[in-house]
């Protein structure tokens, strides 16, 4: 399996927001709400990290009630491809 | 099977000196090789001169007759064809003797499903319920692409084998990337495909098309939206152009020459002496024909998809295949392909659903484009779509394809 860097996460993240017309935010601390990254294009992203790394992901609503910034969404799915 | 020169001695149909051009040779019925077939026989075509053959026979001497391509007839089907009597005969390899030989059913034509709810069927016609053009037409030389035996060729083969003045130019596969061109040099006035089948004639050489003198163009065996219509107008803006719904199961029940996609919703319900009566159930299109196939009667629902909009009954996708739940969202994959399509850069599109954590699934596309310009990037595309639908019917991942896939069936994606 392909491990993806924390700053390729940031990549595929920007794409998402690209898509829309968004642009993503260089701070870490930006609030997903703000810049209306929502639970679509959270699934986006996993989607994308799993092409990326030809493995797919697991997870539910639950693990992702912490999540509120740019950095949370960040760390989340890198520490998901850790065994 | 046994090939003999020699012609056919009892010549019947009415179209038999037809000219028939097959291997871009042109013959006519009558030229065609006769065949002698055990009956009953599941005859596997390798070339379209025995399928032709072998359809000949049949209108001459009415034994029992199943025809379709090698390619469709895998192990276990030879064996279940072979357990239900048939001598099955590969004009290209080894044949199979009946396991439980039994006696022809005379005037018995049978047809295979297309297999999209999942193995292919047997379903019981006669030529009589094959031969849907009866009245006097006026004379076409009609392209045939499709795959022996399926119900579409059946209804181009019947029109050439029953009128006379209707000419037949077969496409063969290997022939398929450049068919119009094979049309052009034949004289061919008259064209029946899916629109992937038409969409891969625009895509692939739209100059090469608008150089075939057509008259009559016809659609079906797939969902058909207003935008291959308005496609095939600007290079056709004279020509009659149909589409036709009709399936193995139900005949052909739906003919619209106006133009537009769907039927005008008066047409529901509404009985006619020889005629299918059409109507809705569920969001089902229910069909009750005079050309069902043996065995069925009364309503047959179809699993075809429809809507009403604007006073058209839209038949838009499978029922199975068509809704996608996107984190409880419904989504109509075939509306999300009819905006795709609908983009001036999009040659063709499938939509489908990809697992998605969180959400269950999320609504995916590959499309083609036209080329006529360069590429439009995902992005472009899910803007595209997100200004006309709902943000969760959005495709999240686009993928581009060079070249419209097709299989044997002229379909893409059922």
């Amino acid at each position: 399996m392909t491990e993806l860097t924390r700053a390729r996460i940031r990549d595929l993240m920007g794409q998402v927001l690209a898509n829309q017309g968004k642009v993503l935010p260089d701070d870490d601390d930006a609030d997903l709400r703000e810049i209306g990254f929502r639970s679509l294009d959270f699934s986006e992203l996993a989607l994308r990290v799993e092409d990326e790394t030809d493995e797919e992901l697991n997870f539910d609503a639950a693990g992702l009630r912490r999540i509120a910034t740019v950095g949370d969404v960040l760390d989340f799915l890198a520490d998901l491809q850790r065994p | 099977m046994s090939v003999d020169t020699a012609r056919p001695a009892a010549p019947r149909p009415a179209g038999l000196d037809n000219r028939v051009v097959v291997d871009g040779t042109a013959l006519s019925w009558r030229d065609l090789p006769e065949l002698r077939l055990p009956a009953p026989v599941a005859l596997l075509a390798h070339r379209a001169r025995y399928a032709l053959a072998a359809a000949r026979h049949h209108a001459v001497h009415g034994t029992e007759l199943l025809l379709t391509t090698a390619g469709r007839a895998d192990s276990v089907l030879r064996a279940e064809l072979s357990e239900a009597g048939f001598t099955v005969i590969d004009t290209g390899g080894a044949d199979l003797p009946p396991s439980r030989p039994r006696a022809g059913e005379p005037g018995r034509l049978w047809l295979l499903t297309s297999g999209t709810t999942g193995r292919p069927k047997r379903v019981g016609h006669t030529l009589a319920s094959l031969t849907t053009v009866r009245g006097r037409q006026p004379g076409r030389t009609w392209l045939c692409p499709y795959a022996p035996g399926s119900y579409a060729w059946w209804q181009v083969v019947t029109l050439s084998l029953t009128q006379p003045g209707q000419h037949l130019v077969v496409v063969e596969p290997e022939q398929l990337d450049d068919w119009p061109t094979l049309a052009a040099t034949h004289g061919v006035d008259a064209a029946s495909g899916t629109p992937t089948f038409w969409r891969r004639a625009l895509h692939r050489d739209p100059a090469a098309l608008a150089r075939v003198p057509l008259r009559q163009l016809t659609l079906g065996g797939e969902p058909v939206d207003q935008t291959i219509l308005d496609r095939l107008r600007e290079v056709y803006p004279t020509t009659r152009i149909s589409w036709i719904y009709a399936s193995s199961e139900v005949g052909a029940a739906i003919v619209v020459h106006d133009g537009r996609a769907g039927f005008p919703v008066e047409w529901l319900d509404r009985p006619a002496p020889g005629r299918p009566t059409l109507g809705v159930r569920d969001g089902e299109l229910v069909v009750t024909s005079p050309y069902h196939g043996v065995g069925l009667a009364g309503p047959i629902r179809t699993g075809d998809r429809v809507q009403v909009v604007d006073g058209r009954v839209l038949i838009t996708g499978r029922l199975d295949s068509d809704e996608i739940n996107v984190g409880g969202s419904k989504v109509s994959a075939s509306a999300v392909r009819d905006v795709l399509t609908a983009h001036p850069q999009v040659a063709w599109a499938r939509v489908g659903a990809r697992r998605a954590p969180l959400l269950g699934h999320l609504v995916v596309a590959e499309v083609v484009p036209t080329g006529t310009v360069g590429p439009p990037d995902e992005a472009a595309l899910a803007r595209w779509c997100a200004d006309r639908l709902p943000e969760y019917a959005v495709p999240r991942r686009i993928r581009l394809l060079p070249e419209i896939p097709v299989k044997e069936t002229l379909k893409s994606d059922v």
